[in-house]
This record gives structure tokens, C-alpha cells and sequence, in this order.
């Protein structure tokens, strides 16, 4: 602010009131400074705490509780509904299957996506790249519950297009969703085409980032192919692979809509034979909106929270080794 | 290490014709630079000779086997960056040993040349650092010696000096000509700056809009430039030009001036051209005390720079603004007159209309007795 302004209230001649007063009104801006700043994200605090937080805090609360939904009755229990999950076969099993359908659809998804990447950046100049591109990326777009009812027919075992490619190919055919053994594969499928697009984008994000006169000096040094793609290039998208390994492991651990859709929805969401497709998201719907025990749904919620959280704090650390931030 | 030969290259991007029919050769050991004003296809030449983009038409050879179609990776060339291009993920060390380990050079041998090569550039210290830590200077110094280490057929250079600051430049620019007179790698060196070019080439190449205006050392270059863009481009401040016209067959005056006429020579009494361009650099003016035979003219000063080792004077010649550079200044003002001469054989005459150089054998073969007309 001007000099002349801030000096007026104060008597000439007198250097501490004006320095005081100065200070004062210094203080005055940065508190309004600090309210409009809290004033500005209060919406979206808002938001967040109504619909997301609290209710996340609530869900730890009730786990703790025997919740009768009918009788509107709740009795603290401790951490029962917690042994009840270790003692549960099934939810061992649901673990087992999230980490069966993790350790696949995760590493496939980031290996096509940086595949179809390099492919579509070598072709963004040719005729038909950026439609590619386009085409590439649409299933992401698509809502996941039409399109799982579309792939429910391409995998049905008599009329469905996947099995009549197998007997073209001249390969067994498989029974897909009706098999205990190829149900979560044929999930992972679907997950792979419904998803890939949006991490092949990010990666062609992360490569057109890279320096042009890097690349050019790496040929100039006699790399090229695997040498100059694993020496120079992975390194410098190291960030974009590690955000997009991040981001594929936090939402292929919550996956619920296709795997419900696809194996048994219409049937009332029971999952694939032998709950073969029974994965942590799936038997947290099954428990609470089925068999109606809320209580002990927030208790698994809460182990997939904390192990989301672990595996997160895992890759984190990895990364921090591993990845080069320019 | 051999020579580099470039016959009729020419490169289109497009319907844009950026070379046209550039021949050159850099022989074994020689330090070339291409020097020119921005988008005169001077980098775009140097990324054919890297193999960073091919011809349109033309053939370039190395030591006598045709390379035109030779891969970047396989040429065996140092290429230093105008931003240094380092692997801004590795170690000064790795961003040295990388272009060994694509090679496959032994891991001794890999150790031997970057300690040798760390010593010859002084980054012996800085092995451990990544290039994000280092100063300009230092990264400077690593892109040199990343080009070095592998001990390449030749250098390329795209205006490596432009991002130091103007000292860290000065003192870089004796360093590289003092590497090479001690490494003798042919180099193709490209700048704007006509500075580095005097300082550094061994030979000078001037291109402008896709063509080679003129080749030659810098003192040749300098003192006979072929065409008015030469005289001008090369020389800080530039040659000095006035436009002047024929009177009768043996005398020429300032264009539009009717004041003193001076004699024409000889070239130019037999030409049939009536308009020429005459020029003289300002270092080469000397201020007149009478009797000196020369190009005589009176200028009236308009400003003085004072640059402390020299002034640069601003004048006014007829209509004309020229530059006198000279150490001492004594007694002169803005508003005053001086008289000034050029001694004949510092005069460049040029045609007007195809703006080339009047031959040597003819513009300097002056009647001396003439050159005493007022």
C-alpha cells in the first residue's frame, strides 16, 4: 500500500505509532488475506466432510458396533466384527481373489497401455493416427455397467463372440463367466479394454513431454531401440509410470461395477461360481446390502482402507527410489 | 578422423526450400563455422551432417564413402547441443560413459577416457554431480566432453555458446579453439554470432536464406567481403555503406549530393552500371590533417559513444550515416565537423543492383595520381 496512506492516521514526526500503526494494518491484510483463503475452499471442505470424511469416520464408529438395522438398535461389540472377518473363510478368499485380479489386471494394463503409447506416437503423424488415438481411448468413456452387459453376451459359452473367435482359431472353448476357473480372467478382460485407454493417454501425456534434443543426443551417443527405450526414455517417464501404476492399483482394488454386472447382477449379485469372482468390494456390497450386516461391511471397508492405504505407502516408497522427477 | 564432403544438398520441409544446392568440405582437422542470421538453414544443415534429418536431394560423403543414408547412431559423430541435451536422469559420469556403453567399450577402457577427459575439461569433481546441480558453464563443459570421450570422426556444434553469460562465453570460446588446436577433430561449428565465427574458424562459411554466400578464413572473409549482406554482417559496428553514382565516365559523387566528386576506378570507369555501393569500415576511417591521399569527406558528428578502449563516432556524411571507430577522441562534439579519410585500398565497391563485389583486380588498380581530385 502507499506510504502516504498507511502514515496518515499517525502524528508526524513520531516514528513508533507509524510503524506501529503500520504493523497494524500489515496484520489486518494478512488475517483478511486468510479468512477470503478459507472462505474459498469452505465449499468444497464442505462437501468433503459431509459426504466423504464423516462418513468414512462413521464407518470406522459402526464397525465397532453390533448394528441391528431393524430393531435401530446398536450394541458396542469391540473389535468382534474384526475376529469375525479372520475367522471367515470367505473373506479370506475375497482377499485372495483381490489380489489374484490386482497382480494381473495392474501390470498388463501399464505394460499395454505404454505399449499402445509408443505405437500411437510413432503413428501421430500418419494418416489415421489421432483416430486411433480417439478409438483407443473410447471404451474409458463408455459406462461401465452398458458395456459389461454387451461383453456378459460376447462371453456367453454358446452364442458369444468370444468363444466363436476360440473355435475359429481352432482353440478349446472356454465356459468364460459360467467357469469357476476363467470367470475373474474373463472380469480382468473387461477391465483391460475398459481402462487401458485412460492410461495410454497419460502416457502419451508423459512422452510428449520428453526433451526432443535428449532423445536426439542418446542417437548421436549410438543408442538406439531397447538401449536408448530402457536407458533414456523409461527413466524420464518414470513419474507418469508410477502415477499410472498408483492410480490402476487404488481403482482395481475398489472394482465392483463389472465384476457385479458381469457375474450374477441380474441374479441379485451373488458373484461368479464357487465365489470365484467374490472380491473384497463385491463381499462388502454382498454383506451389507444382502445379508444386511453393516457392521460388519464397515469392518471389511475399513481392512481394504487400511490396505489400500499399505499398498499405496509401498509403491511410495519404491517410487521414491526409482522414480526421476525433472 | 578424415574429411567431410557435401555436394549439392538441398532440404525442403514442405513447399519450403530452406537449402539449396549447399556444396562444402571440412577438411581433416579444421575448424569450420557456419555463421548466418536465424532461419538461414544454417542448424538444419548441421542436423544432415548429424543425421538427424536427411536431404532432399544431395550427397554428403565422410573420408570418401557416401554417408547420406548412414543412421545418426552409426556415424560416429560429437554433437554439442545449443541447451546441452544432457541425460538429465545420470551422473555427469554415466552422461560421459553412455555413449561408450551403447558401443560397447570395456569397462577399463570406459574409466581410462573420462578420467582423460575429465582432466583435459576440469570436471573431475563434478563426475558424482547430476547435471541439474551444475552451472551453465559446468554443463557446458559436460556436453563437450560427453561428444569427446568416445573420440568421434567429428564435432558438430549448434550455437553452444548462446546460453552462457557474455564472460563465461568469451573465456568458453578460447577454451573450445584451444581443445581443438589440441585434439585436431574436424569441427562444424554454427552460430549467429559473427564474433565467435572471426574468433574460432579456421574457415568461415556466410549463408543466408538456404544458400553459402561466401567461404573463407576470417581474414579473408573480412577484408574482401563478396556481396553488401557480408560486408555487413561480419564486423561490429558494421562496414559503413553509401550509395553513390556516376558524374562523368572518370568521376563518381554521393547519391542526391552535389558536392565533391571523387575518381572512379578503374573497374568501375569500364562497367556500364551507373549506381554503386561503396563501403569502408569504420576502423579503417583516419582522421585527415591534410595531405593524406585517400577517400576524403567531411562528416558532421551526431553522437559519441565513449566504450573506453575506443569511441564509437556517429556521423553524417552528405545524407549518409556512418561510424567512425576510433582509441582517441580529442575535441570532438556532437554538432561539429571533421575531416576524414580512407586510404583507397580499405574502399569495397559493390554493384547496386546485383549487390556483389566489384573484382579486386579492377576496383583496387586506382589511378593514384586521380586521387587528388576535391
Amino acid at each position: 500500500m502507499m506510504d502516504g496512506d498507511l502514515s496518515a492516521g499517525a502524528p508526524r514526526g513520531t516514528a513508533r505509532p507509524n510503524i506501529l500503526s503500520r504493523l497494524g494494518r500489515l496484520q489486518h491484510y494478512a488475517l483478511t488475506e486468510t479468512l477470503v483463503g478459507y472462505g474459498l475452499i469452505l465449499p468444497s471442505l464442505l462437501v468433503f466432510l459431509v459426504f466423504y470424511y464423516g462418513p468414512a469416520i462413521f464407518l470406522l464408529y459402526i464397525s465397532f458396533f453390533h448394528w441391528n438395522i431393524f430393531a435401530n438398535r446398536s450394541t458396542f461389540v469391540g473389535i468382534h466384527n474384526f475376529l469375525v472377518l479372520a475367522n471367515q473363510p470367505l473373506f479370506w478368499q475375497s482377499l485372495l481373489n483381490t489380489g489374484y485380479y490386482v497382480l494381473l489386471v495392474v501390470p498388463v494394463t501399464t505394460l499395454l497401455a505404454l505399449g499402445l503409447a509408443l505405437l500411437l506416437r510413432e503413428a501421430r503423424n500418419i494418416r489415421g493416427g489421432g483416430l486411433s488415438q480417439a478409438l483407443v481411448f473410447l471404451p474409458h468413456v463408455t459406462p461401465v455397467v452398458a458395456t459389461s452387459i454387451i461383453w456378459a453376451w460376447i462371453f456367453d459359452p454358446n452364442f458369444g463372440l468370444a468363444n466363436a473367435v476360440l473355435r475359429w482359431l481352432h482353440l478349446p472353448q472356454i465356459g468364460w463367466l459360467a467357469s469357476a476357473h476363467w470367470a475373474l480372467p474373463s472380469v480382468m478382460i473387461y477391465t483391460v479394454w475398459h481402462s487401458v485407454g485412460l492410461y495410454t493417454v497419460l502416457f502419451l501425456a508423459g512422452l510428449s513431454t520428453l526433451p526432443k534434443q535428449v532423445l536426439e543426443a542418446a542417437q548421436m551417443d549410438g543408442a538406439r531401440g531397447w538401449l536408448a527405450f530402457r536407458r533414456i526414455v523409461l527413466p524420464l517417464i518414470s513419474p507418469i509410470t508410477f502415477f499410472v501404476i498408483l492410480l490402476a492399483t487404488i481403482t482395481t482394488m475398489q472394482t465392483f461395477s463389472q465384476i457385479y454386472t458381469l457375474t450374477g447382477g441380474p441374479h441379485g449379485g451373488a458373484g461368479g461360481p464357487a465365489f470365484s469372482t467374490t472380491t473384497d468390494s463385491l463381499l462388502i456390497y454382498q454383506t451389507a446390502f444382502l445379508y444386511l450386516h453393516f457392521s460388519l461391511a464397515s469392518a471389511m471397508s475399513f481392512v481394504l482402507f487400511v490396505l489400500i492405504l499399505a499398498v499405496t505407502l509401498v509403491q511410495k516408497f519404491i517410487a521414491d527410489r526409482m522414480v526421476f522427477y525433472r | 578422423m578424415g574429411s567431410i564432403k557435401l555436394h549439392t544438398i538441398s532440404k525442403k520441409f514442405g513447399q519450403r526450400q530452406v537449402l539449396h544446392d549447399i556444396n562444402m568440405e571440412i577438411q581433416d582437422g579444421e575448424f569450420v563455422v557456419v555463421v548466418g542470421p536465424s532461419g538461414c538453414g544454417k542448424s538444419t544443415l548441421l542436423r544432415i551432417v548429424a543425421g538427424l534429418e536427411s536431404p532432399s536431394s544431395g550427397d554428403l560423403e565422410f573420408d570418401g564413402r557416401a554417408a547420406t543414408h548412414m543412421p545418426a547412431h552409426a556415424r560416429n559423430i560429437g554433437m554439442v547441443f545449443q541447451n546441452y541435451a544432457l541425460y538429465p536422469h545420470m551422473t555427469v559420469f554415466d552422461n560421459l560413459a553412455f555413449g561408450m556403453t551403447a558401443r560397447k567399450s570395456s569397462r577399463q577402457e570406459i574409466q581410462q577416457r573420462i578420467s582423460e577427459v575429465a582432466d583435459l575439461l576440469e570436471i573431475g569433481s563434478l563426475l558424482k554431480s547430476k547435471p541439474g546441480a551444475l552451472s551453465g558453464g559446468q554443463r557446458q563443459r559436460v556436453a563437450v566432453g560427453r561428444a569427446l570421450v568416445r573420440n568421434p570422426y567429428m564435432f558438430l556444434m549448434d550455437e553452444p555458446l548462446s546460453n552462457l553469460d557474455a564472460l563465461l562465453r568469451e573465456r568458453m570460446r578460447v577454451e573450445l579453439r584451444r581443445l581443438h588446436d589440441r585434439v585436431r577433430i574436424p569441427t562444424l561449428y554454427v552460430t549467429h554470432d559473427q564474433t565467435e565465427a572471426m574468433t574460432m574458424a579456421d574457415r568461415i562459411v556466410v549463408m543466408r536464406d538456404g544458400r553459402i554466400l561466401q567461404v573463407g578464413t576470417p581474414d579473408e572473409v573480412y577484408s574482401r567481403p563478396n556481396s553488401v549482406f557480408v560486408a555487413q554482417f561480419l564486423g561490429s559496428p558494421p562496414m559503413n555503406l553509401v550509395r553513390v553514382e556516376r558524374r562523368s565516365e572518370a568521376s563518381l559523387v554521393l547519391e542526391g549530393s552535389e558536392g565533391t566528386a571523387f575518381p572512379a576506378p578503374d573497374g568501375i570507369r569500364r562497367a556500364t552500371d551507373s549506381a554503386w555501393w561503396m563501403g569502408f569500415r569504420p576502423e579503417r576511417i583516419i582522421r585527415s590533417h591534410g595531405g593524406a591521399s585517400g577517400l576524403a569527406m567531411t562528416a558532421s558528428i551526431r553522437a559519441i559513444e565513449t566504450l573506453g578502449s575506443r569511441y564509437h563516432v556517429h556521423a553524417n556524411w552528405g545524407r549518409f550515416p556512418i561510424t567512425w571507430v576510433t582509441p582517441e577522441a580529442p575535441g570532438l562534439m556532437p554538432g561539429s565537423q571533421v575531416a576524414l579519410t580512407v586510404s583507397w585500398n580499405h574502399v569495397h565497391w559493390f554493384h547496386r543492383d546485383t549487390e556483389q563485389r566489384v573484382p579486386e583486380d579492377a576496383a583496387l588498380d586506382f589511378p593514384v595520381e586521380a586521387g587528388g581530385i576535391r
